[in-house]
């Protein structure tokens, strides 16, 4: 396995996230998409890194670990907010949330 | 060879439940999709020789992510999703050709041949190494994470407990 094995692979998972994000309406689905997106990314610098001239220094393992972390928190902030708003617009589809647009 | 065939039956198995739990319009099948999806992920990862980050991926993302998700799900919607509803959005059409340009995009440089470096030396990707990298220089990244979780988890809490009006209190629910 070369490492564009592993890049073009992120590369499909990321698109496939971005893809959710863009046409989905359902806020907890453009959740899921954005850490399908995140994960691939730290596939990207877990594969990096084992490809790297010298992987005794952990570079990669470490970023993905504080990515992972960031991503841990950003999930329950971002679940909290689906709830708040679907408390206030009794839906969590995200076209009817247009309070800001200009009528 | 068996790390060939290791890899390609995980990268399908990655590809296909990332597919499923971003196109499934019932949201609890698409939530057990993305656990399949993490879960491969894993596996990617102990193909790297990532053991701690795999073992951290099926503990944070299958164990917390995907409970918080189910539960996100049950106290919001209707568990079978946007039932007769449209499932797309209203730009989904320029939303899939986006996807797709950044794809080609993301392609150019391994279209263009580049020469694949190999995996020459073999890591040591023992724990005791990354705690101690922990420890001594990235010290300060750990606190400041951690007080960044601290921070995320009252966050959380407040926003998900809402704004209660003062006279609210007294009004009989």
């Amino acid at each position: 396995m070369t490492l564009h094995h592993y890049l073009i692979l992120a590369a499909v998972l990321f698109c496939i996230g971005l893809m959710g994000a863009f046409t989905r309406r359902n806020a907890i689905v453009v959740l899921f998409s954005v850490e399908i997106m995140l994960n691939a990314a730290n596939l990207n610098f877990i594969a990096f890194w084992r490809y790297s001239e010298n992987p005794a220094l952990l570079h990669g393992p470490l970023f993905t670990l504080f990515a992972i972390a960031v991503a841990a928190a950003e999930v329950a902030v971002g679940l909290a907010l689906v709830i708040a708003v679907y408390r206030h617009f009794k839906t969590v589809d995200l076209e009817s949330m247009d309070t800001l647009r200009e009528e | 060879m068996s790390g060939q065939i290791a890899f390609w039956i995980l990268s399908a198995i990655a590809v296909l439940g990332a597919l499923v739990a971003v196109r499934k319009r019932n949201l609890i099948h698409g939530v057990f999709a993305l656990m399949i999806f993490f879960a491969a992920l894993s596996g990617l990862f102990l193909l790297l020789l990532a053991e701690f980050i795999a073992a951290v991926q099926v503990l944070v993302y299958i164990g917390a992510v995907g409970i918080l998700l189910l539960f996100a799900i049950m106290l919001t919607e209707r568990v079978a999703g946007d039932d007769g509803r449209r499932m797309t959005s209203r730009g989904w059409f320029w939303g899939l050709v986006v996807a797709a340009a950044v794809f080609v995009i993301l392609l150019l440089p391994a279209i263009q041949q580049w020469p694949t470096p190999q995996a020459t030396l073999t890591p040591d990707p023992s724990v005791e190494e990354l705690g101690k990298k922990l420890m001594n220089p990235y010290v300060v990244t750990l606190e400041v994470l951690a007080l960044l979780l601290t921070a995320a988890l009252i966050g959380a809490v407040t926003a998900a407990q809402g704004v209660r009006m003062p006279n609210e209190e007294d009004s009989p629910e």
